[in-house]
């Protein structure tokens, strides 16, 4: 088995140790004896085609490099959305969260979206910054991370990611945090997301398995004891309780 | 009167904070600002020759600290918050300490180390005469939230100042794009030769601050440093005022400042810069430098900066606050072809950044190379580092809370030398632990 990786403007969006999430799924992939690939496409890159392309991620940028990502993805944007529409795996953090909804309103201008996600972003007056907990229906172990956003993103009908237990999550008010829809998973968990969510990379992986591999049933597991220490570090450390 | 009550107030602190074994290098001027909030006001009036204030993400401490030691040589009397308490409280207390008890002092010169965020603050309270900026790295992004934002600061405080002289990393664009500002006078200091090998790490100011594009680089030395051109606007390295060249890094670090010869004791590559800003900075107070090399001697790095300790074995201590200073600590150890134990302390308290994402951005799997011995993590994010170690493939030989141990166990291998690695909080509890295995390898020796 194998699966292809893109990672979309890496050049552009790295703002906080992405590479971390693109390191972690192709090492939990390699562990378990399935190959792969990861590919970049950057700002130098003409050509845009996800036809072998099992796992999308894109990151986090400044606003300025966020304004010259988006020229750019919407050229493909009919691309991006038919891969979501047919089941394809998309991991999105912070900027890159953003970017799916329909527009992300500055102080002086408004920044187009590619619309994947029936979502806006407002820029808020403060910054949301710090540790941040979720509890998520779709696996068992608490989701950890650090957020740091100026947005607030609103996001309509769809369903959360997670439910905030420490933090402050979309728009800092409503308690929810992220947004999951078919197999997108975006949020504002910043940087290396995976590595310390060991069961919420597996669900992203396992859902690209199962699109490319109809026969596929469940991964290996593996050995994430220090995984699941670093994720328990968190939430006892800011004591949540559900 | 107030301000005599503060001063008194602050010294009294500083006392204190000694008796009970403190550093106090800004709880003293926090207290007295609130008798007396202009204290750091009207320093212009006490310092009879010049203001200069260093700021930057990185090599600010040791850039301030070499200006006050060579103006020191040159027989002037200078103030200057050695410690690095470089926020408005740090000022008051570095000035309350110089002080008499009347509440007098003077001074010919001031160097200051100045956080960035807070240029505009303290710019309010005097008017610096020389700036430098070191360089803008990726740096405790949740304090800052973006470079961009760090940027504006800067910009907002530069207006403040009229007739600066502004000292200008050349090799950086997003140091060069200050030297547009109105009016300042920009001097640029850069390395203008190739000199390590062109690694792929972190670029962050990899597209131009002016028109958005990506740049194009001749070469370059690390993170966005080096000659840099934007194809699209045609922003670039400007002509550099002070020039290095002839760069040997081995085995002692040799160079030239614009023809000049200087010959070094310090380890690291981006000590040049510190170096060459300093001498940026002297000129540009009109001082000579004919004898630069000469007024370097008599100082002495602060700690933490590739400080060695004596255990019976060298253990040498490395602070680094980001991703770039973790990359030119891990280059600098990679040079060292002794058997060498690591031990990388992690902590996540409010002076580190809040945020370890960073982690990510550094190449710490380089320091796994034939000479490492054995591995060891530690601090309060140990799981972090540790995280980062296994999905580079490399699994730490220890993980543990405690740096005494960490200490005691690599001075039990057979390796040559240990280098520890820390970000900023694990620095003092570290070298404390560092100082007490010290006292104890010389009473075992007599």
């Amino acid at each position: 088995m194998k699966i292809k990786i893109l990672h979309l403007y890496p050049d552009l969006l790295n703002l906080y140790g992405d590479k971390g999430n693109i390191e972690c799924m192709r090492m939990r992939l390699e562990w378990r004896g399935i190959d792969a690939e990861v590919v970049k496409y950057t700002c130098e890159d003409t050509g845009f085609d996800l036809s072998d392309i099992d796992i999308v991620f894109v990151g986090g940028g400044s606003d300025r490099e966020q304004k010259i990502v988006c020229h750019r993805l919407l050229e493909h944007k009919k691309e991006l959305r038919d891969y979501v529409e047919a089941g394809g795996a998309l991991a999105a953090v912070c900027g890159g969260y953003q970017l799916l909804g329909k527009y992300y309103k500055l102080e002086d201008e408004t920044i187009e979206g590619l619309d994947i996600l029936d979502i806006y972003t407002e820029q808020g007056k403060k910054r949301l910054i710090g540790n941040i907990v979720l509890k998520s229906e779709f696996i068992d172990q608490p989701i950890v991370g650090f957020e740091n956003h100026g947005g607030r993103t609103y996001i309509g009908k769809h369903m959360p990611l997670g439910k905030v237990l420490y933090g402050y999550g979309n728009d800092e008010k409503s308690g929810a945090e992220g947004v999951i829809y078919k197999n997108v998973i975006a949020t504002y968990l910043h940087g290396p997301l995976f590595p310390k969510n060991p069961e919420l990379c597996d669900y992203l992986l396992s859902a690209a398995l199962k699109r490319k591999y109809p026969s596929f049933t469940k991964l290996a597991p593996l050995d994430d004891e220090l995984e699941n220490t670093a994720n328990k570090y968190i939430t006892e450390r800011f004591k949540v309780s559900e | 009167m107030r301000k005599l009550l503060a001063v008194w107030l602050g010294k009294a602190l500083t006392i204190a904070g000694k008796l009970i074994g403190k550093k106090s290098s800004s709880s003293p001027g926090e207290y007295a600002m609130k008798i007396c909030p202009d204290i750091v006001k009207g320093l212009n009036k006490h310092i009879k020759k010049g203001i200069i204030v260093t700021c930057g993400t990185n090599g600010k401490t040791t850039t301030n600290n070499l200006l006050c030691s060579a103006l020191e040589a040159k027989g002037y009397k200078v103030l200057c918050n050695r410690l690095g308490a470089n926020m408005l409280n740090g000022i008051a207390t570095t000035i309350i300490q110089a002080s008499d008890i009347f509440g007098r002092f003077s001074a010919d010169y001031a160097c200051l180390e100045v956080d960035e965020a807070y240029t505009p603050i303290i710019f309010d309270h005097f008017k610096p005469d020389v700036m430098v900026i070191t360089n803008l790295f990726r740096d405790q992004l949740d304090r800052y939230g973006e470079i961009d934002i760090t940027t504006s600061i800067i910009k907002r405080a530069i207006a403040k100042a009229p007739n600066l002289k502004i000292i200008l990393n050349g090799d950086d664009p997003l140091c060069v794009q200050f030297g547009k500002e109105k009016n300042v006078t920009p001097y640029y200091y850069g390395i203008s030769e190739k000199v390590l090998p062109q690694l792929d790490d972190t670029k962050e100011g990899r597209f131009c601050p002016v028109c958005g594009e990506e740049q194009k680089y001749r070469f370059y030395h690390y993170s966005q440093l080096g000659d840099f051109y934007c194809p699209h606007c045609g922003f670039k390295r400007p002509k550099i005022d002070f020039e290095v060249k002839n760069v040997v890094l081995q085995p002692k670090m040799k160079f030239t400042i614009n023809g000049q010869p200087m010959e070094i004791n310090y380890k690291g590559f981006y000590n040049i810069y510190n170096l060459v800003a300093v001498y940026g900075a002297m000129t540009a107070l009109g001082e000579s430098t004919g004898d630069f090399a000469a007024l370097l001697t008599g100082y002495k790095p602060q700690i933490g900066r590739m400080q060695e300790f004596d255990l019976g074995k060298p253990v040498i201590l490395s602070l680094s606050k980001n991703p770039a200073g973790f990359n030119q600590a891990i280059a600098t150890v990679n040079t060292d072809k002794r058997l060498k134990d690591v031990i990388i302390a992690i902590n996540d308290k409010a002076n580190d950044g809040r945020d370890v994402s960073w982690l990510w951005d550094v190449d710490f799997d380089k320091i796994a190379d034939e000479n490492m011995n054995t591995l060891t993590t530690t601090g309060i994010r140990v799981w972090d580092i540790s995280l980062r170690f296994k999905y580079a493939g490399i699994n730490p030989d220890h993980m543990t809370s405690s740096m005494h141990e960490a200490v005691e166990r690599c001075l039990g291998t057979g390796s040559e030398v240990v280098y520890v690695l820390v970000n900023y909080t694990a620095l003092y509890p570290t070298e404390a632990v560092l100082n007490d295995f010290q006292k104890k390898t010389g009473r075992d020796k007599q």
